[in-house]
């Protein structure tokens, strides 16, 4: 099986605003917010990009 | 570990939607437990702050101090920015305030603590239960200890990012081009007018609008959301939303103060939004207006029938999708038309090109509209630019 692609979020507030937009979108329902925190479930992700799409602000990037 | 708790009526969620259905559903009599995930209800603030009034009093809203600015009406500014203007003659009622939503969130909390409803802050359902195929509460966590809340009735109000519709096993997915992507920056000296809402439309938002709210004389609300189905790269709200403020010498000059972001649906009504013990409601329900974006107003109107049914539910020992239902049946009765109506006319517009809405903008500066109705707007449009309502004769 061909190695998924990598997700990150910028979250520790330097580009994230924690607007949930990516939270709302993502069809697996795999990204989480709590209040300042945001993760996603890395097994359940296909990497679709999305959340990349989403993301007023560009906080999210896959590479 | 904490002990688990028994409750009547669960309300997730401690936005406008939740916090109406909490208070008819113990206005009504019912055991009322709200939880919300941050510990500040309504803040911090993702909204442009622009609502209707027509709807408040019917819903048991009294106008308080979380009001900003009583607008005359709005402009509705074409790509070569010619301005048509709705007001109160032909918009009824639908021109209103803009507010201070964190303020008017609180408020309607206080509402409802004072029909008796508990609220529960940092609190998080992080989970459904379910027994023989009911939703019998949810697994929440607060302040990180996990412990299980069981309730009669279950109700989502948990907005747009809604993941407990999802647990429930209802479908409220929605596809990219039933979604807005938001920025919006509150900023400071500006040369706002303090009588009208402004929306800019055309390719300096692709899909949805450039809105300006004015909160005081200087200080505004100035958004976009871009539909995400045309969005290619990264940051694409941004980017539109900066370079519309400087096009705009009246903006430019400003100085931001604050920004918000978030997502907002331009969906079809749900298929259903009822399941034995649960009901999901407000954003969580898709219940935004997919033309304006406005969201605040139905997830009101659909709160009270919510929590009104919910008490019903309690009283009658009885919380099946069958008497649940009543709420399915009340809710459309009241929106589903007009969602559905604005979502075709929404899945139009997003596909118009420039030209074409500046000659639906010109045509209707040549007449004199009665009423601002879809129709209406059409018939003078045709009378002037035939070609262009071709497109349109479904709504004719
Ligand atoms: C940028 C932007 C601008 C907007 N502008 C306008 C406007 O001008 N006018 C208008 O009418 N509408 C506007 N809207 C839409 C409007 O904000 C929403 O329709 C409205 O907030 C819906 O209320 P709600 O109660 O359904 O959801 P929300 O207000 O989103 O409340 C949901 C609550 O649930 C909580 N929650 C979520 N998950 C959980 C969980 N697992 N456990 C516990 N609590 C949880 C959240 O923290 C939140 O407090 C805008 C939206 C955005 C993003
Ligand atoms: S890439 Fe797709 S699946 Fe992964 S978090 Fe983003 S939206 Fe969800
Ligand atoms: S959409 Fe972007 S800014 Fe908003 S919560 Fe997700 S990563 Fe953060």
């Amino acid at each position: 099986m061909p190695s998924k692609k990598s997700l990150h979020i910028e979250s520790s507030g330097q580009l994230c605003i924690y607007c949930g937009a990516c939270v709302g979108i993502c069809p697996l329902n795999c990204i989480y917010l709590d209040e300042t925190r945001i993760t996603f479930d890395e097994k359940i992700c296909t990497r679709c990009e999305i959340c990349v799409r989403a993301c007023p602000v560009g906080a999210i990037e896959i590479g | 570990m904490a002990p688990d708790l028994t409750t009547d009526v669960l309300v997730i969620g401690a936005g406008p939607s939740g916090s109406m259905a909490a208070k008819w559903a113990a206005k009504a009599g019912a055991r009322v437990l709200m939880i919300e995930k941050r510990q500040e209800i309504g803040s911090p603030v993702r909204c442009g702050e622009g609502m209707s009034k027509d709807w408040l009093a019917d819903v048991g809203i009294k106008p308080g101090r979380w009001i900003n600015v009583e607008v005359e009406g709005a402009r509705i500014y074409s790509p070569s920015e010619k301005v048509f203007e709705i007001n109160e003659k032909h918009a009824g009622n639908e021109v209103g305030y803009v507010v201070e939503r964190d303020e008017f969130d609180k408020q309607l909390a206080i509402d409802a603590a004072n029909e008796g409803v508990e609220i529960r802050l940092k609190t998080a359902a992080t989970g459904i239960l379910k027994e023989n195929g009911s939703v019998v509460g949810a697994k929440v966590k607060q302040f990180g200890t996990t412990f299980d809340v069981r309730a009669k009735v279950t109700i989502a109000a948990d907005g747009f990012e809604s993941q407990v519709g999802r647990w429930a096993g209802l479908p409220t997915n929605i596809a990219l081009r039933d979604m807005d992507t938001c920025l919006q920056y509150r900023m400071t000296n500006v040369d706002c007018d303090v009588r009208y809402c402004d929306f800019y439309l055309g390719k300096v938002a692709p899909g949805g609008y450039v809105w300006i709210f004015p909160k005081a004389e200087g200080l505004a609300n100035v958004g976009i959301g871009v539909q995400v189905s045309q969005i290619k790269g990264m940051a694409e709200a941004r980017s539109y939303l900066d370079r519309w403020i400087d096009h705009h010498p009246a903006y430019a000059k400003g100085k931001k103060i604050d920004m918000v972001g978030g997502g907002v649906s331009i969906a079809p009504p749900m298929k259903q939004t009822v399941l034995d013990g649960f009901m999901v409601l407000g954003d969580a329900a898709r219940m935004i207006d997919p033309l304006t974006g406005g969201g605040i107003a139905n997830g009101c109107i659909a709160g009270k029938i919510c929590g009104t049914v919910a008490a019903e539910a309690v009283h009658s020992g009885d919380a099946s999708k069958k008497v649940l239902d009543k709420y399915e049946k009340g809710w459309r009765v009241r929106l589903e038309e007009k969602l559905y109506r604005n979502w075709l006319a929404k899945e139009k517009l997003t596909t118009l090109s420039d030209e074409t809405f500046d000659k639906i903008v010109d045509a209707l500066l040549g007449v004199k509209l009665e009423k601002l109705n879809v129709h209406n707007i059409l018939k003078a449009v045709h009378e002037k630019y035939p070609e262009v309502t071709k497109e349109f004769e479904a709504f004719l």
